[in-house]
């Protein structure tokens, strides 16, 4: 049992944002305090101790506690690809970086589209014993966009989403058949909006900076017909939607149609879209090779005003871990993605929090408690009660980014040899401490 | 002059003094390729190593006679043509050549920044013989070299190019080096393979060739790669011919004695007629001549010879 003292507590669930006192005990918050201290006697009643020394008590002045972050978008390549990453590696990534809650998408090799494959997962999670990973199971057998998964089946295995994330899922039918029969869940359907024909062998986003590098570009519509198309069907459907990476500024705006037409949608956007743009794009930096790809100055204006707008609903960081081989190559032929988990957070804090673009609620809501509402998971709260899934964030924390310091198997990040400001310096998951100091402990 | 590169990747690191500087030194160097001993001693003992990954015999046998002449060793490294990612990454090729401590490696890839990503790992020079849809920079000045001998300068000049724009990187180190010399630059082709994008190059662009050719003093052709049609970007060899195709007829529009330019190899009958190419107005054999003299004086500037002791 423990008391944190003297933070900034942040709770959009329950409007809170003040100073402030949580007591855990076991695995779950007591007790939460906002404007008036807790006395040393009432913390012993509340906790049932005869002394203060039974009581970890931790000094949150000039610090953040907020819920766990919720990323509803990782990439942990196992099984099949573990020279990336590692479901272990992935979820100590996790909670270095503030997440104590991660969905792991389906597009490892083989594809999570069994119920034993879905099982792996959520148990190679549980021993890994850091952040709490949740399956993300594939819509489509093998991912081959023709029949559907098992997907009642998969979800009592411990599947919370459905999505063939990795590619879109080019058969409209198919979609449509999808987003009707997970119905039968209630798990959303993660829609990874990408036309094929449209963004064909493309390496950024199409405009004046890939015909200036000679980068053959992928147009922004390769992503919002895509996203038009699949607000329609859940529209028509009643399926539930969630379209993850939006980049372009029409997704932003069919979205916000779709909503005042009172589709069911969710929308996400991936941290590195609000930090870079195409214009960063340069021939010998692979680590900014992404998609969907840096988008246009215009679309990224355009999805934060979507954040702030309530447009967009989540952040997440579609963490895609890639060898330093296969990121060393000419920039079209690296593969796509960002590792994210570990950096993702100082970055947003950095860059928008402490620029007054972002509230540290907003981003709290965005990151914790909405991705845990939408996909019915536990914590994303600080309410009495919830499991203790906590994050002591220290604002002034300064912290090079190196390989070395590092928990995820792979180092693609365009951070890289930079100082952050804005981490973590202790994490809990169901009242377990997992981050003391920066560090992860165990 | 002070020469500064160890590299070139682009024609737009280069200043427009320093443009004028290699077709300056180049010049010497076209008279030695008239000689009956072609052949100096200048370069002997440095090695230059020619990575083509991309079927070229003409830039690749350029770069080698130009090489040879200079009295430098030069490799062929054969490459596999069919497929970049076979074998060996372009990152081990680049430390193999590290260990054999070639002095100059000319690379030709189909990825845009080959060239640049081999310039990080190595410490010989680069030369980027051609990168993806990205840069061609020797062709650029071998353009070059060729609009000012035959037109006698080449600011204030209008280039017409014409063709697939996209996907040329012929055109985009051009276009850069052009703007730097003063020409007026005219970009035509059909709007799937000159789209809005080209615009950043700041120049005009149109879709309408006959209206632009009035006034030009040099119309460069690009090579149209067929497969396009395949991938829907033209409709047909047919079409694509009455809009863009270059002809004695079309030409004659200029009202000037215009040259025609290409990079070559040439598509007869499809971007340039037969018996245009043929013609006393089409430079296509000369730019390979100059081709050869531009990228002597080039490989001698890399490789640290001094301005003035070129032939002495």
């Amino acid at each position: 049992m423990f008391w944190i003292k003297d933070a900034h507590l942040l709770d959009p669930a329950q409007g809170i944002s003040g100073r402030g006192s949580l007591l855990v005990r076991a695995d779950r918050i007591l007790k939460v305090t906002v404007g008036e201290e807790l006395t040393a006697a009432t913390v012993l009643t509340l906790l049932g101790c005869s002394t203060l020394e039974e009581v970890t008590q931790v000094d949150g002045a000039g610090k953040y506690l907020f819920p766990g972050l919720v990323d509803a978008h990782v990439h942990l390549r196992e099984p099949g690809q573990e020279e990336k990453e590692e479901i272990r590696s992935g979820a100590r990534a996790a909670v270095r970086g503030g997440f104590t809650s991660i969905l792991a998408m389906a597009n490892t090799q083989p594809v999570i589209d069994t119920r034993a494959l879905v099982e792996f997962v959520r148990l190679e999670g549980e021993r890994a014993g850091k952040a709490r990973v949740y399956p993300v199971a594939a819509v489509t057998k093998g991912m081959t966009g023709k029949e559907l998964t098992e997907m009642v089946e998969l979800k009592a295995g411990g599947a919370v989403a459905f999505s063939d994330d990795g590619k879109g899922i080019q058969n409209a039918e198919t979609f449509r058949l999808a987003l009707e029969y997970a119905k039968l869940t209630g798990c959303p359907v993660i829609s990874h909006c990408e036309e094929a024909k449209l963004a064909g062998a493309g390496a950024m986003r199409k405009g004046e900076h890939s015909a200036r590098l000679g980068l053959k570009g992928i147009p922004a519509s390769a992503e919002s017909v895509m996203v038009a198309r699949d607000a329609l069907l859940a529209g028509e459907t009643g399926g539930r939607l969630h379209i993850a990476h939006v980049s372009t500024k029409e997704s932003v705006q069919v979205i916000r149609m779709a909503k005042a037409a009172g589709v069911d949608l969710t929308a996400e956007v991936n941290p590195h879209h609000l930090l870079f743009t195409d214009e960063d794009v340069s021939l010998t930096n692979t680590s900014h090779k992404v998609n969907p790809p840096l988008p246009s100055r215009a679309d990224q204006e355009a999805l934060l005003e979507g954040l702030l707008d309530g447009t967009l609903d989540l952040l997440a960081t579609d963490h895609a871990p890639h060898t330093w081989e296969e990121k060393t190559k000419p920039f079209a032929e690296a593969p796509f993605g960002i590792n994210g988990l570990e950096t993702a957070l100082a970055a947003v804090w950095q860059e928008l929090v402490v620029k007054g673009k972002l509230t540290p609620e907003r981003l709290i809501e965005l990151w914790a408690v909405n991705p845990a509402r939408r996909f019915g998971l536990v914590g994303g709260t600080l309410a009495e009660g919830a499991p203790a899934d906590l994050v002591l964030f220290d604002p002034e924390w300064r912290e090079l980014v190196t390989a070395e310091t590092r928990e995820s198997k792979a180092h693609n990040t365009p951070f890289l040899g930079q100082e952050l400001q804005g981490f973590p310096v202790m994490v809990w998951v169901g009242g377990k401490l997992v981050v003391k100091d920066r560090k992860v402990v165990g | 002059m002070e020469w500064r590169h160890r590299n070139l990747l682009d024609i737009d690191e280069l200043t427009a003094p320093e443009i004028e500087f290699v077709l300056q030194t180049a010049l010497p160097m076209k008279d030695l390729l008239t000689r009956p001993i072609k052949k100096l001693p200048t370069l002997r003992g440095k090695s230059i190593a020619l990575m083509f990954y991309e079927n070229s015999t003409r830039t690749r046998t350029s770069f080698e006679t130009a090489g040879k002449i200079l009295g430098a060793d030069v490799t062929n490294f054969s490459v596999a043509q069919s497929s970049v990612n076979k074998g060996e990454s372009l990152y081990d090729t680049a430390k193999t050549l590290q260990a054999m401590n070639v002095d100059l490696v000319v690379i030709r890839h189909a990825s845009s920044g080959a060239a640049a990503f081999l310039a990080e790992q190595l410490k010989a020079g680069v030369i980027n013989g051609g990168d993806g849809a990205h840069a061609h920079p020797t062709q650029a000045l071998l353009d070059f070299f060729t609009l000012k001998e035959r037109l006698g300068g080449i600011a204030g000049k209008k280039i017409v190019i014409v063709g697939d724009i996209l996907h040329s990187r012929v055109a985009r180190s051009n276009v850069l080096g052009l703007k730097k010399l003063g020409a007026e630059v005219v970009l035509v082709g059909p709007p799937t393979l000159l789209p809005p994008e080209m615009g950043y190059l700041g120049v005009k662009t149109s879709y309408d060739l006959d209206r632009e050719l009035p006034g030009a003093d040099a119309v460069m052709g690009l090579r149209l790669q067929l497969e396009r049609q395949e991938r829907g970007l033209f409709p047909s060899v047919r079409e694509y011919h009455q809009l863009y195709g270059l002809t004695s007829e079309r030409l004659a529009k200029t009202g000037k004695d215009t040259i025609l330019l290409h990079p070559g190899p040439i598509n007869r009958g499809v971007e340039i007629s037969s018996e245009l190419a043929d013609s006393a107005c089409s430079m296509i054999e000369e730019q390979v001549t100059n081709g050869v003299a531009v990228r002597m004086a080039l490989i001698y500037l890399l490789m640290g010879g001094g301005p003035s002791r070129v032939l002495d």
